[in-house]
């Protein structure tokens, strides 16, 4: 048990989850900023601030995003970063959770600006992942000297890592068609 | 041991990502099959009325009050605007939409239509400040024009015929209609093959 505990906090398992939540939060803040009145009408959408500040609320955003993405990047920056991720992620699950219960889910979750995803529980899920993932990467690892078979499992499981959350992104966008066809 | 152990790393390390990789394409072909199979799917965006074909007349009531005629022998063109108020991209082209009113307004009409409850685009009607356009709810006008994804424009030349349409994301897409029915072609695309 305690062996597995320890594994948690191994450096090669921090590292890798600190840089695959920065890609995630890097790309989806990079989508964000690239149209900004596209992510404002899909804050917009949400129904949760006065239209007046749906701008403001877009324009911050994506710049806590970048902020927690860069931060998670450097070990020694990454429980500021994860503080920043956790804030933003438990902002935005919210808003989306709201949503669902109200039965406003037929929205542009406006993820990565646009990704054509609804809203719908599988997105708390997936946030709820995320969140695990930042609370485990924020860590004070385990000192221990690293390796080069350290640098490839740290490079093959960011890899990995980033290419299900956007197979899982793919399935969650597939899910609404899915069940129009089955109808 | 260590170096059999460290080669076996390397190469399941490989493996894991190459299905990761499998795993992401087959999750793409499922959606874009879900896409083509389901109604109202992309395969039916290529249905309903053809570029060069007559554009199926509709009279409705506009949301600012009046008619909005769609199609018919007007002797002005008219772009047929297809948005929703939860749509962000059509938010995006709107202030496109009025200047293009403004500065093509000699040979063309912009329309605006939509589906779903008045009171909701009544609101959307007002808060986009959009009474310079007719805004038509009609279910029938979609569901004739296959329209499957928004934001989707139509645009109907002056003999009432439909001279381009397709999905627009951006305001070049929409110039392009403009730019395909001077050329007399179906798309731009057409309008390359042509010159091959």
């Amino acid at each position: 048990m305690e062996t597995i505990l320890s594994l948690f906090s191994d450096p090669v398992v921090t590292r890798a989850l600190g840089a695959t939540l920065s890609v995630v939060l890097l790309v989806g803040a990079w989508h964000k900023l690239k149209d900004p009145l596209v992510f404002s009408a899909a804050v917009d959408n949400y129904r949760l601030v006065p239209e007046r500040l749906s701008p403001l609320v877009a324009g911050v955003l994506p710049i806590v995003e970048l902020a927690a993405g860069g931060l998670l990047l450097f070990p020694e920056m990454a429980f500021i970063g994860g503080l920043l991720a956790l804030l933003l992620l438990a902002t935005v699950t919210s808003a989306v959770a709201i949503n669902v219960l109200r039965g406003h889910t037929k929205i542009d979750c406006g993820c990565g600006g646009l990704s054509g995803q609804p809203l719908s529980w599988a997105l708390v899920v997936r946030n709820g992942l995320l969140m695990g993932m930042v609370a485990l990467a924020m860590q004070e690892g385990v000192a221990r000297t690293l390796v080069w078979a350290d640098y490839l499992t740290v490079g093959g499981a960011v890899l990995a890592l980033v290419g299900i959350y956007v197979s899982a992104n793919q399935l969650m966008t597939n899910a609404p068609l899915a069940l129009a066809v089955r109808k | 041991m260590n170096e059999a152990m460290l080669v076996s790393n390397v190469f399941l390390w490989a493996v894991v990502l190459g299905l990761v990789v499998v795993v992401l394409a087959l999750a793409r072909q499922i959606g874009i099959l879900y896409e083509r199979v389901a109604p109202m799917g992309a395969l039916m965006m290529d249905q309903g009325p053809k570029v060069g074909e007559v554009a199926p007349a509709f009279t409705l009531d506009s949301i600012g009050g009046g008619k909005l005629s769609v199609g018919g022998h007007t002797g002005r063109s008219q772009l047929l605007f297809f948005l929703s108020p939860t749509c962000p991209v059509c938010k995006k082209l709107l202030p496109v939409l009025k200047s293009i009113q403004n500065v093509e307004k000699g040979w063309l009409d912009v329309a605006l239509a939509s589906d779903g409850d008045l009171p909701e685009h009544a609101e959307f009607y007002r808060k986009a400040d959009l009474k310079s356009f007719p805004y038509a709810l009609s279910t029938d006008l979609g569901m004739t024009y296959r329209i499957s994804k928004l934001p989707y424009a139509v645009l109907i030349g002056e003999d009432g015929r439909i001279r381009g349409k397709g999905l627009v994301n951006s305001r070049e897409q929409l110039e392009s209609l403009f730019t395909a029915k001077e050329a007399g072609v179906a798309s731009i695309q057409e309008f390359i093959d042509q010159r091959a």
